[in-house]
Formats: structure tokens, sequence, C-alpha cells
């Protein structure tokens, strides 16, 4: 268990009857229903669920990147009422990162500037240490070589991995990671969830990771399903799945 | 976000898409060029008109016989209406002096030996070269005893040296003018253009000269300055002219005279409405092209938005606040017609030197004139459009939810 057993430290998120809901054209429609969550710090958990689930909206309120209709949201412990734009956009530059199915790295831009970009957004990592940062995080994914590579000149999991050195780089609290295996084949899905739990075995990093792949969810420890915008099952893996080199991922 | 930053992510977009910027460019450079070139051109006639006016001299007044529409309007009718009685009337004036009657001789050819030239021959007096602003070459010019004895001798415009005679000394060479024969006395220094006409062609010889081979009762121009006011000076020739051409005028309404007085003061304000209207015809052609290719500009920064929607929407999930997108795509928009700017600036003095080169090869006064006001203008309004027409694509790309912009297909 990777949870920390300290009380002073309160859970990294903790929802209670969190709510969501979408208004198109004055019809309401509920997208997630009293969802009650707890996280910690070091946990690698998948969210699984089928589409329409509300999987991916709930990682977004999560990850800063929408706000509830309703209910409570803590972060550390600190309540997150409603906040404006540049709070939300303030919150994201330096606690949480995303790694995105589709990679979203700027073409023709090479590696280590794509890797470096949330570091111009960031309020207080100075321009100085933008280099080293983005290298440290690169050598994380084990790409050191290509770091001077335009990202279209790289393969799709190759791709991913700088996606996720990029999410690296700020050192956030959480980072997210949305269908990261979806766009990619077997092998090169393996690799990226290896750099994914490397990240946590050895960093100690909090990994959210939403799939609908059972093979991917595979390799949390901790895996909660949501139906219907309902938490379905919330349960503990002892037996996960360890990515290894030339180890492909099932689909 | 850093302002350092936000113009290297301006370039490096741009650079990304060089052959678009250049044509979404192309409006501005256009506009921005035309606006120089036409300054300068503008500038440059000015100078070349004002160099007129001052060949005239602030004293000098010149009289037409004929009439006209208006004050500055066209001369519609009458070429014979000075005679010489009127410039023995005019001699006799107090508030004038200098009187100098021109006539023009029909003469197709001036030729020495095998030479053969177009001149324009014109019958004057001495006070002609007072009146006016010219400088003598080689010999004299014509004198009063030439005028006496009404010599065949000759003064010879600079053109009309260089055609007959190319680098020989003319002095004491004898012209043909017609079928009469003219000693040369005298050559003059360019002029260029005076009155829009090509002083170095002309020729002239003494007036009396001119008389006994001319059947010619009329003087078709008199110059004179005025002594002490010139308003009264004027005044006192069109009340002269009037009483002797027997015409009831005393509003002085220039319909109703036979004659037509040119003074610099009116020459200068008919340059200035000149110059005036150009610079508004200039000023309306320049933000017409500005205002396309501001809407331009805007076009292709709206369609940048549009592709660039899950870069936005990367950008604000790693943190960029809407502030940071703003700018970085305003950076884009002033980066973009700034640059078209400086190549508009370059472009419109080259087709303005081009223009100077062209030009020189028929009014040898033209010079070359940079107006760097309106240079600053120019680029002043390249930033303008740059700003005007950016803040709507870059609210656009600010306001996107950073959720649908990543989701963007």
């Amino acid at each position: 268990m990777p949870k920390k057993k300290n009380p002073s430290t309160a859970p990294l998120i903790e929802t209670r009857k969190l709510c969501k809901s979408y208004c198109n054209d004055e019809l309401e429609t509920p997208v997630l229903h009293d969802i009650d969550l707890t996280i910690h710090e070091e946990e690698f958990i998948s969210i699984m669920g089928p589409s329409g689930s509300g999987k991916s909206t709930l990682m977004h309120i999560l990850g800063f990147l929408d706000q509830p209709t309703s209910g409570k949201f803590l972060f550390r412990g600190e309540p997150t009422r409603t906040m404006s734009d540049d709070e939300l956009a303030a919150i994201r530059a330096t606690r949480v990162s995303f790694v995105f199915q589709a990679f979203n790295l700027l073409p023709r831009t090479t590696v280590l500037d794509n890797v470096i970009l949330p570091l111009l957004y960031h309020p207080t990592i100075p321009p100085s240490e933008r280099i080293e940062r983005g290298m440290n995080a690169i050598e994380a994914v084990g790409l050191t070589d290509r770091a001077t590579y335009f990202t279209n000149q790289l393969s799709g999991g190759q791709q991913q991995r700088v996606a996720i050195a990029r999410a690296l780089v700020t050192s956030p609290d959480i980072i997210f990671a949305d269908e990261p295996t979806g766009n990619l084949d077997s092998t090169s899905g393996s690799q990226v969830m290896e750099a994914l739990q490397d990240l946590h075995d050895r960093g100690g990093r909090t990994i959210i990771l939403v799939t609908h792949e059972q093979s991917t969810a595979a390799h949390a420890k901790r895996i909660i399903h949501l139906l219907d915008g309902r938490i379905d099952s919330d349960s503990k893996k002892f037996k996960r799945v360890t990515a290894k080199n030339n180890h492909n991922l099932k689909k | 976000m850093l302002l350092n930053d936000t113009f290297r992510a301006a370039e490096r977009s741009l650079n990304r898409n060089k052959s678009r910027s250049l044509l979404t460019m192309l409006g501005v450079i256009i506009g921005v060029g035309s606006v120089v070139l036409m300054t300068s051109v503008g500038a440059s006639m000015e100078h070349l008109i004002l160099g007129q006016i001052s060949s005239i001299g602030a004293q000098s007044m010149v009289v037409f016989p004929g009439q006209q529409e208006g004050a500055e309007g066209t001369i519609v009718a009458g070429l014979d209406s000075l005679s010489f009685e009127d410039i023995n009337a005019l001699e006799k004036l107090s508030t004038v002096t200098s009187v100098a009657p021109a006539i023009m001789v029909g003469v197709d050819y001036a030729t020495f030996g095998r030479e053969k030239t177009e001149p324009r021959v014109i019958g004057t007096v001495p006070n002609y070269f007072q009146n006016r602003e010219v400088t003598i070459q080689r010999g004299r010019l014509l004198e009063e005893s030439d005028i006496r004895a009404a010599r065949n001798v000759v003064v010879l415009g600079s053109e009309i040296v260089d055609d007959l005679f190319g680098r020989q000394n003319p002095i004491g060479e004898r012209v043909k003018l017609g079928a009469r024969s003219y000693e040369v006395i005298g050559t003059l220094e360019s002029i260029g253009t005076q009155f829009f006409q090509n002083a170095d062609e002309f020729v002239f010889i003494p007036l009396t000269t001119a008389r006994a081979q001319n059947v010619q009762k009329y003087v078709n121009v008199v110059s004179m300055q005025s002594v002490g006011d010139f308003d009264l000076a004027q005044y006192d020739v069109e009340t002269l002219l009037r009483r002797r051409h027997g015409i009831i005028n005393p509003e002085g309404d220039s319909d109703k005279d036979d004659f037509i007085v040119r003074t610099s003061a009116q020459a200068n304000d008919i340059l200035g409405a000149v110059s005036l209207g150009l610079t508004l015809f200039i000023t309306m052609v320049a933000s017409i092209s500005l205002i396309v290719g501001g809407i331009g500009i805007m076009n292709i920064m709206l369609v940048s938005v549009t592709e660039r929607t899950r870069e936005i929407g990367l950008r604000k999930a790693v943190g960029a606040k809407r502030r940071d997108i703003l700018l970085q795509f305003l950076v884009e928009a002033i980066a973009l017609t700034m640059f078209a700017g400086i190549i508009g600036v370059a472009f419109g003095l080259g087709l303005a030197l081009l223009t100077a080169a062209i030009a020189d090869k028929f009014l040898p006064t033209y010079d070359f004139v940079i107006s760097y006001p309106s240079i600053g203008m120019a680029l002043a309004m390249a930033f303008a459009v740059g700003l005007g027409f950016g803040i709507y694509p870059a609210r656009k790309a600010a306001r996107l939810s950073p959720m649908n912009a990543l989701r963007y297909e």
C-alpha cells in the first residue's frame, strides 16, 4: 500500500456528493451523481467505465479543467469553490498535468521545446532552469537521444512518452492520463505503461489513469468503475500487471 | 508567461507557416508600400512645383490675355486682348516696374550646319530675364541696344545648345531660325520646367526683331514686378487694363476680364489645393488597401485560431491564462503587420526611387524626396491594423474552453 498513514496529511483529493450536469438548450443532462471519492498521495488509480459513464468528466473536474455543478471538492483539504478561469489556469500550471490520448504535441517543434512548454506558464520556475528540468524529464522517459528531434519524426509510442515528460516537468501533485494507450499499438502501449508505472514505483508520483481497456487499467493499484455517472465499484488490486520491455499490451 | 516567451512563440508559429504568412502580409505590404510611394512622389512633385513658383519671384506678376472661368478655372477665350498700347500704359504705372512683354514667334526649326532642332522662339526685352531666375552660362543676355537696333542676335536655352552644338562653343556662331540667320550672343544654364513648359528649349531674340517679321499685334504674355505693396500693384494693373478694354467690373470678378493675372501667391494657393487633394486621395487609397489588408489578416488569424484549437487547449491545460493566449495571438497579428509594414516601406521606397529615375528623363528638376513622417505614419497604421484586426481572433482564442478545445477535431 503506497498510502501515507500520516494523520496530519489531508487526502490529496476528497469529493463529497459531487455532481455535474450540462445544460444544453435548457435541457439539463446530468453526467455525474453524488461522487464520493478520496485519493491519497502516491496512489496509482484507474478510472474505468464504458463511454458515456462520466469518467472523462470526472477527470476534467479533478484536473481543474472544469468545475462541478454541486457538491464538495477538497484539494489537499482545501475547498475549491467557484474559481475564475485564471485561478483554474494557475492551479493547472502548478498542481496537475495531463497525458492525452491524442498526445497533443506541437508539430514541427523539438521534443525539448514541447516538454518545457508548461514551464512557460509556470509562475515560480525561473527561465534559467527550463532546459535542465526539461532534459531531466526527457531522461525519465528514456528519450535523451531524441531531445532535438521534431516530434513528428517520432513513433507514436515515443510521442506519448514525450507527452509524459511534458506532464512531469513541473513536478505536479497529480498526473492525469486520459486513455494514454488509446492511439497506440500494443507494443508502444506497453512502453507507455511502463513509463507511467516507473514514475509511480520509482518516482512516487500520483497517477490517475482514465481508460476503458481492462488490460491498461490492470496496471494500476486501485480501480474505480463508473457506470452511468455513479461509482459502481472501487477496489484495490494486489496483483497488478507490470509492463516490461517486449511485453505486449493485450487489447 | 513572459513577454519574451510570447514573442518567441509568435515568431515560431509564423515561421511554421511561412508562405501563408507572406501571402497574408501582401495586403498590408501593398497598402504601406503605396502610402510610401505616393507620399514620396507627392513630396517630389511639390518640391518640383515649388521650384517653378520660386523661379518667378515673390514680387513678380504675369499677365496673360484670355478669359477665365472662376478664380482658378480654365482659360477659355481670347489670345489677342493684350496690345502693345496696353504695355505702354503699364510702363507708365508707378506701382510696377520691369515690364517685360513677350511674343511667341512661329518657327519650326533652328538649324546650325546639319544639326536641326525644334525651339520655342520668344521675342522679348532684357527685363524678361530680371523677372525670372535665369543664370547665364556663356556670353551675355539681350541688352537695350539689341532692342533698339533690332539686331539679329539670339540667346539659347541649354537644350538647344546641346542639340545644335554639343560641346562646341556656340558664342559668335550663326544659327538659322526659320529662314533668318542670327548670331548667338549667349547661352543659359539649365532652368528646367517653368509653368510646365520646358524652359530649356526656349530661344530669345529681341522683341523688335521678332515684331519686324511677325504681323502679330498683340502680346502673348507680360511679366512685371511690383514696387512697394504687391496688392496695390495688382489692383492698379487690373484697373488700368479694365479701363483700357472698356470692362466694367468693380467687383473684380475674373470671369468678366479678358486678361488673367498670375502671381506667385496665387500659384501657392493652387499648389496648396492640389497637394491637399493629392494627400486626401493618397490617404483614402492607402486606408482602403490597409483595411483590405487588415481583413485579410483577421481572416487568416481566425483560420489560425480554428486550426490551432487543440494547441490552444493544450496551452490552457498546462496553465496558460486567457491573457497569455490573447497576447500570443495579438503579438502574432501585430508581428505580421509590422513585418509587412517594414517590407512595404522598402518596397515603396524602391518604387519611388524607380519613379524618380524615370521621371528624371522627362523632368530634369525632379528630385527623389523621402517623406519620413509618412513612413512613420504608415508603420503606425500597420501596427494599428494588426492590433485592430488581431483583437477579435485573439479574444476568440483566449475564450476557448480548454476541454472543448482539446476535444476539437
